[in-house]
């Protein structure tokens, strides 16, 4: 949750990306004349589909990317290996500038580092699931027996035994999503880009595979670029999320910031209606205890109270509340640090603090 | 039935707008009688037409009266031409020369008849054009009206000015093909006579000039010098030069002449000194045909029967295989196996070299703008070509035989090679390919391994349809000496010999649906 000390893996510096003939001048324009993307199309009849965005992704972290449809998510992931060229900023994988790299060194580049799941699958018609799977080992050169062997281990990782030999045209949808993950974990990259990779999943499927993902992602330690444009999938997957609008980054942070400071009525608007009870934790909503001794009595009256860890979320401290009159009191390393009265935890639980 | 109905009617229609009010309620409510016929119209024809302001009616009924007056103007030219003859016949028969005469006499009748017929057409074709136009009139008039209602500033009203551009009309055209259908065009031949009399400066009436001027065919405009006679003989040492021979004195040429003999120049001199890269072509031709004539032709029968049965019934199943079966017993039994293999070998080899260049050629086509810019338009107008014209340029330059027959199958059967192979390359998802690239593919392994496989379909299409247009070019380009079964062809057509020619026909048909068959379901069956 708390960003590691370490240099970052991928490093986004200021990226723009305008499509168009006259991206030039639209650019210069956005610039200096900060006008929005309507005005850019009508104006030079150029996209803006990334706007100047900056982003550190840290080794082993799930970051999500999270936006509305034409926000820009999938263009700003297609930099990441150079699918697409930034009009204007660059882009570093484990400090090496991808913009730099020749046609070799980027082949190599994608072929060993980067996985990716694409929106649509995009998986190869005319191969058998073992050898959509084994695609980028075969454009290694990786001999035929490793490759089959690295893929049926990829294809049981995704639970796909048995369907090897299948094509994918005989697969459901989700399958081949799982066919789309496990092409891209078979050459074992270190970074993961999943361009909405559950989206077109109907939700009971759609929850299987992101518990499935999140195992994964634990045991194997990728990072990971997850795109999605539900902010729950966002809160389930994502140690943290950027929210996309129109090209550009509204806020960047944990779960819990998002959903409890959203940086503006966009976000906020996002952001109403999701459940806070796994989200908000107890030192969020806690008054310390001087000011709650302030207020109300000495806390030594409270020596019936439940305790819990300032970590504990919204819905442990309800289990604890429920059963009495009396305020849950927090505690850190035998201390009591704060304190949290039912009202504040209805607050809570309603979105206000 | 409300004013508000009636008013756009009026509006429209001006003069008479109560007639056309009750006869468009009536088109509109479907109760307009079978037989309707407007009155006006008949009678006025084209002229009525151009006062309402439709041009479609116009030219209908002018069209009709024109076709009348024609045939008014050549009863009349035959009426004319019998009173000569029969002045002839007079003047014969008092010179004694009774035979002439009797053949004369056996002209005028003919004339006599013809003056008759003609007049009768004339009459019939007008009483009947008239009324067709009177039957049509309102009913495309009241289309105009409909698209007077979207758009006002068309056509309405009833309009006396718009005769000026109809009498313009009428005037350049209803003369000269009145005059025409009264007069015998004279021929190209006593045309170009005439031509030369004038340059020799003799005196040629107006009339005749006018004639062959503009009611023969189009006049030879001018007249050119001829060209000096080139040739391309061998020196001593062996090599060619360019030997010209003036041809002053003879008499001028017309431009068809003269260019043809500019293009027989040009490609003399290719041939003659370049020949070395024609013999090259022949060359490589000869090798391949021969390798595949030893396969189709020299295999003894029985080998290549049972062969091509089992090919046919592993790639297209038991039933097209008894019909490979039965055809090839038909062309055993009559006499054409031998034939039948030479042309098989012939489309064997125009497909590969069809495919050869065709699939890198579409290819290109398929992945660079340039290649598209520069090959769709040419393939566009290889499509157009009838397959005639391409035995022309074969037999320029490689002459008469089997490789310029090849030559020519190949340049006519590769347009759908090239265009169905692009066709597929460019329908090879975009998303695809990104996700190809994704994974670290260089372009080698873009094609090999992403665009050609999912273009497999389109390309087999295209291979398809490469064996049925070689197939039938093969047979044409018998003509030029290509042999096989279209030799048995033109050989059964030059000797009218009705009964052989349908044999062979029907063993053509037998063989383009033997192949037909076969390469379809084979294609189908590779693309699943
Ligand atoms: N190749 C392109 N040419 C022109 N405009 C493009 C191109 N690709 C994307 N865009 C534009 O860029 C913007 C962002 O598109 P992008 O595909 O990144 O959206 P997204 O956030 O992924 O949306 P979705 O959730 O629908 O996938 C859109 O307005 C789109 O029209
Ligand atoms: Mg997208």
């Amino acid at each position: 949750m708390q960003e590691p000390t370490t240099k970052p893996v991928v490093e986004v510096k200021n990226v723009w990306k305008i499509f168009g003939d006259r991206a030039e001048e639209a650019m210069a324009a956005v610039q200096n004349e900060n006008i929005g993307k309507a005005e850019v199309l009508e104006r030079f009849e150029c996209v803006v589909g990334v706007r100047d965005v900056s982003l550190d992704v840290y080794a082993g972290e799930v970051f999500c990317i999270m936006g509305l449809s034409g926000s820009g998510k999938s263009t700003l992931v297609r930099h990441i290996n150079r699918l697409i060229e930034p009009t204007h900023g660059n882009i570093s994988i484990d400090g090496v500038d991808v913009g730099g790299l020749g046609p070799e060194d980027l082949r190599i580049m994608r072929a060993d580092k980067i996985g990716m799941v694409f929106q649509n699958m995009a998986l190869l018609p005319h191969r058998s699931v073992r050898d959509n799977i084994a695609f980028a080992l075969e454009l290694r050169n990786v001999d035929a027996f490793t490759r089959s062997e690295l893929a049926n281990k990829v294809i049981e990782t995704v639970s796909l035994q048995g369907y090897g030999d299948r094509m994918p045209s005989e697969l459901s949808g989700g399958m081949q999503q799982r066919v789309g993950l496990a092409r891209a974990l078979a050459a074992d990259p270190d970074i993961l880009l999943m361009d909405e990779p559950f989206s077109a999943l109907d939700p009971l499927i759609r929850r299987g595979l992101q518990d499935e993902f999140l195992a994964l992602s634990k045991t194997m330690n990728k990072t990971t670029l997850f795109i999605t444009h539900d902010l729950d999938e966002a809160i389930r997957m994502g140690s943290r999320i950027a929210i996309m609008k129109d090209g550009a980054i509204v806020q960047v942070g944990t779960p819990e910031d998002i959903v409890t400071n959203p940086a503006d009525d966009y976000v906020a608007d996002f952001v109403q209606g999701i459940s806070k009870l796994k989200l908000v934790f107890a030192h969020t909503v806690m008054v310390p205890v001087e000011q709650y001794e302030k207020e109300n009595k000495k806390l030594g009256s409270l020596k019936n109270c439940p305790t819990a860890g300032p970590e504990d979320d919204l819905d442990r401290l309800v289990s604890l509340a429920v059963d009495q009159d009396n305020p849950v009191v927090i505690m850190d390393n035998d201390a009591p640090v704060g304190v949290v009265t039912k009202d504040a935890l209805l607050r809570a639980i309603q979105g206000e603090q | 039935m409300t004013e508000d109905t009636q008013t756009p009617f009026h509006d429209f229609a001006g003069a008479a707008g109560d007639y056309y009010a009750k006869t468009f309620l009536k088109i509109q409510k479907s109760t307009l009688g079978k037989a309707h016929i407007n009155i006006a119209a008949t009678i006025g024809s084209f002229i009525w037409a151009s006062m309402r302001g439709n041009w479609l009616l116009f030219w209908i009924g002018f069209f009709i009266d024109l076709v009348a007056l024609v045939y008014i103007g050549a009863s009349y030219k035959f009426k004319t031409a019998a009173i000569n003859v029969a002045d002839e016949i007079v003047s014969l028969t008092a010179a004694g020369n009774s035979a002439a005469a009797s053949n004369k006499t056996l002209l005028l009748e003919r004339y006599e008849n013809w003056t008759g017929s003609n007049f009768l057409t004339a009459i019939v074709i007008f009483i009947i054009g008239r009324l067709v136009f009177g039957w049509l009139a309102d009913r495309i008039y009241y289309r105009q009206y409909n698209s007077w209602r979207v758009d006002r500033s068309k056509n309405s009203n009833l309009r006396v000015n718009r005769l000026v551009l109809s009498a313009v009309i009428v005037a350049l055209i209803a003369p000269l093909m009145l005059y025409r259908s009264t007069q015998f065009a004279p021929d190209a031949r006593t045309c170009i006579k005439q031509d030369r009399a004038v340059t020799e400066g003799k005196d040629v009436s107006f009339k005749n000039r006018f004639d062959c001027k503009v009611i023969s065919d189009f006049p030879t405009l001018f007249w050119i010098d001829r060209p000096d006679k080139i040739s391309y003989p061998r020196a001593e040492d062996g090599t060619r030069f360019v030997k010209r021979e003036p041809q002053t004195g003879k008499k001028p040429i017309n431009l068809h002449t003269y260019t043809s003999g500019v293009i027989e120049n040009v490609v003399g001199y290719l041939t003659a000194f370049y020949g070395y890269f024609f013999d090259g072509v022949v060359g490589v031709l000869t090798v391949l045909l021969n390798a595949v004539t030893a396969i189709f032709v020299g295999t003894p029968w029985p080998i290549m029967m049972g062969g091509l049965l089992v090919l046919s019934y592993y790639l297209a199943g038991p039933r097209i295989a008894i019909f490979v079966g039965s055809s090839l017993v038909y062309l055993a039994l009559f006499g054409f196996w031998q034939t039948a293999m030479e042309t098989m070998s012939l489309v064997a080899a125009a497909t590969c070299v069809c495919i050869l260049f065709g699939l890198p050629l579409g290819v290109w086509v398929g992945k660079s703008d340039l290649g598209r810019a520069i090959v769709t338009p040419i393939l566009d107008i290889m499509q157009t070509i009838p397959s005639f014209v391409y035995l022309l340029p074969a037999v320029a330059f490689f002459g008469i035989g089997v490789v310029p027959g090849i030559l020519a199958t190949v340049i006519f059967a590769m347009p759908p090679m090239v265009r169905l192979t692009s066709l597929g390359i460019q329908h090879v998802p975009e998303s695809t390919k990104e996700a190809a690239l994704a994974y670290g593919a260089n372009p080698r392994q873009l094609l090999t391994k992403v665009e050609l496989p999912l273009a497999l379909p389109s390309i087999m299409a295209g291979v398809n349809q490469v064996v049925m247009m070689s197939l039938s070019m093969v047979v044409v380009a018998a003509l030029i000496g290509a042999g096989g079964m279209g030799f048995l062809v033109t050989r059964a057509l030059a000797n009218s010999n009705t009964g052989k020619g349908v044999l062979a026909g029907i063993g053509i048909a037998l063989l383009a649906m033997m192949i037909d068959r076969v390469v379809q379901k084979a294609s189908k069956a590779s693309q699943q």
